[in-house]
């Protein structure tokens, strides 16, 4: 199979009119979230993940990655109309792009945050297409131990390049992988931890702890900070970008779709850092800096740029390793499972019409959100004026119905209970807990590969050194930890998350 | 979450001190909750193995937290809004109690309604009406569109 009948194939599949419904609905959805303070993608897909069971797999998969990269778009849009940044990785949008929209140029901004969105998103969808096939090939040749390599190097890497203190979040692996264990042992037959429990024997599901920690444990957190939404009602004309600012704003973008790209990839990045190292390098390059913050174009076109090309790369190790690069990534290997899917390196043979037909609808979704949202915006201003004092009981309400739909299990109910309880516990001592979910669904494979490794060396722990690719990610890993010790990096990270 | 008042010579994080704690507590419990299982060699690992491994790393993590918290500045819990807390819990537990007896729709009443009281802002009426209307929602959407096998009415 090469590239040509790769992509053909997954345009064919994107192409056929159910999914590009799907794709549609899905950024719409996303779009919608997106522009909602309040609730992110991750209580989102987990509450769509009881609608998909009854799609075949690629319809589910399209529809849950349209909403992750229709929330990101939809993220923007507030940040430049009301200076409130949807999602998180808006947050540098809301700098320049704001300003821009006080200056009453609202509309170049937001038409040049949705062309070099999809600028970015076709750029990303051929660097999805050239990287996945060495990567696979790559991925064949894994044994135990390298795969048990690589999830070390990705729960190290997600939780490196995450937001907080590292030494928290490594903690919170460690809890998620330990909520892993719970259930019956595959190979003993032994059951840990279920406190003899029938429902605890097969493993906790991790969609009411994800509910329970990103959907509920956030609305308590959010009641606590009353923070007053502004909207600015603007008139929005000339959406056309002037000729000028098209060639302003180019060469930024080019720049954040090559950042965002890199960064993707890399576990652990996903959304939230290519748009701040963007941004921080369109202000070293440019030769004049002085307008940023006052209403730049380029500060608007390079991080809007990289945030999707970073979004949409980030399901490059998921699709070729089976490795999720962030908490929203370990859903949708949920999801895959679910559908009877066992993610890993074999997908890309097993499943070539998933795998290609994905990538492929995300260069449809990514031009479904440039024609169908710039005369959407006023929809999506006026959404922005649904009150908070709505919004909560009804997230609240679809998570419990959600989590008890998805195995008509009332026990699941109490667990969201309890995961929000203590989700909310971690957010009071300053834990974020995006790490432990990467853990929770994790946890069983790395516990397996490890044993098999074991198993094949006879208990010599040096295996994991002699095998030259298993050598090489330890030694990334091993790379990371020391760059995080050394105290410039420390600082310069801790510069590059602030805000 | 905002820093507290530092206060001249006052050391302890509570952030850290709580959450090092926390971290000892789930060692403990689950080492003693798995003590019984057969650990193993690292060549053929029992099924103790991983949990005695990790409950060790959790422990690990729970020391350097707390000798950190002693060590480091002040820096306090905003105390938690009772309010807030309990009326998500309750909302939730509401609907854990009720949808599989009261069958959904007054679940989602239910559930709806409690959850307003986790807010200053919520008004009454506005929201019983909102709960109604989110109560059909639910009922035709799961029930009559996704045909999910769970009751809809008590009877």
């Amino acid at each position: 199979m090469d590239l040509f009948s790769n992509l053909a194939l997954g345009l064919s599949t994107a192409l056929q009119f159910n999914n590009l419904l799907f794709c549609l609905a899905g950024v719409i959805i996303g779009t919608a979230i997106g522009v909602l303070p309040g609730i992110g993608p991750i209580p989102t897909v987990a509450l769509l993940l009881p609608f998909t069971f009854g799609l075949e797999p690629t319809s589910a998969f399209i529809l849950l990655a349209g909403i992750f990269y229709g929330a990101q778009y939809g993220g923007s849009t507030t940040a430049i109309l009301v200076n409130v940044p949807g999602e998180t990785s808006a947050t540098v949008t809301c700098l320049d792009g704001y300003q821009m929209a006080r200056q009453g140029r609202a509309g170049p901004a937001l038409a040049i945050a949705a062309i070099s969105s999809f600028y970015a998103g076709t750029i990303a969808t051929i660097v999805m297409c050239l990287l996945s096939l060495p990567l696979s090939a790559l991925a064949l040749k894994f044994t135990a131990v390298e795969y048990f390599s690589l999830l070390v190097l990705g729960l190290l890497a997600a939780v490196v390049l995450a937001h907080g203190s590292v030494m928290k979040a490594l903690s919170m692996v460690l809890l998620g992988l330990l909520l892993g264990l719970v259930g019956i042992d595959v190979s003993s037959g032994a059951p840990r931890m279920t406190f003899g429990i029938a429902d605890l024997s097969d493993g906790l599901d991790f969609v009411p702890v994800a509910m329970g920690m990103f959907g509920l444990g956030e609305i308590m957190a959010n009641l606590e900070r009353s923070d007053e939404r502004r909207v600015v009602s603007q008139k929005i004309r000339d959406l056309i970008p002037s000729w000028t600012d098209l060639k302003a704003a180019f060469p930024a973008m080019t720049r954040g779709t090559a950042i965002g790209c890199i960064l993707g990839v890399l576990p652990g990045g996903g959304a939230a850092l290519p748009p701040f190292t963007a941004y921080a390098i369109e202000k070293k390059v440019a030769r004049d800096a002085s307008q940023f913050g006052k209403g730049d174009i380029r500060g608007v076109a390079g991080p809007e740029a990289a945030n999707n090309a970073g979004a949409q790369t980030s399901f490059i190790p998921l699709l070729t390793l089976g490795i999720p690069a962030n908490a929203l990534m370990a859903l949708m290997i949920g999801a895959l499972m679910m559908h009877g899917i066992q993610p890993g390196p074999q997908i890309m043979t097993e499943q070539p019409q998933l795998v290609w037909g994905v990538i492929a609808s995300m260069w449809t979704g990514n031009l479904m959100l440039l024609v169908i949202n710039l005369p959407l915006i006023g929809i999506w201003v006026s959404m922005l004026k649904v009150p908070y004092r709505l919004m909560f009981p009804a997230i609240a309400l679809l998570c419990c119905v959600g989590t008890y739909a998805i195995a008509n299990s009332v026990f699941n109910i109490w667990l969201m209970l309890g995961s929000a309880v203590i989700g909310y516990f971690f957010i009071k001592v300053g834990a974020e807990p995006a790490p432990l979910l990467l853990g929770l669904v994790l946890g069983p494979q790395l516990e397996e590969n490890f044993r098999r490794a074991m198993l094949l060396s006879d208990g010599d722990f040096a295996v994991f050194v002699q095998r030259p690719i298993s050598a090489v990610l330890l030694g990334v890993a091993a790379l990371l930890i020391l760059l995080l010790m050394s105290p410039t990096v420390f600082r310069k990270r801790k510069e590059a998350l602030a805000e | 979450m905002s820093d507290g008042e530092p206060q001249a010579g006052q050391r302890l994080n509570y952030q850290d001190l709580l959450f090092g704690l926390f971290m000892l507590a789930v060692a403990f419990g689950m080492t003693v909750a798995t003590w019984k299982l057969r650990i193993g060699t690292a060549a053929n690992m029992g099924p103790g193995y991983m949990p005695r491994a990790i409950a060790v790393g959790i422990a690990g993590f729970g020391i350097y937290f707390v000798v950190k918290s002693l060590l480091s500045q002040f820096k306090a819990v905003e105390p938690p809004q009772p309010r807030a807390v309990f009326g998500i819990v309750a909302s939730v537990a509401v609907f854990g109690v009720l949808a599989p007896t009261m069958g959904l729709f007054l679940a989602t009443l239910a559930t709806v309604v409690v959850a307003g009281f986790a807010s200053r802002e919520t008004r009454f009426v506005e929201n019983l009406l909102f709960g109604g209307a989110m109560a059909i929602g639910t009922v035709l959407l799961f029930i009559k569109g996704l045909s999910l096998p769970v009751p809809a009415w008590p009877w």
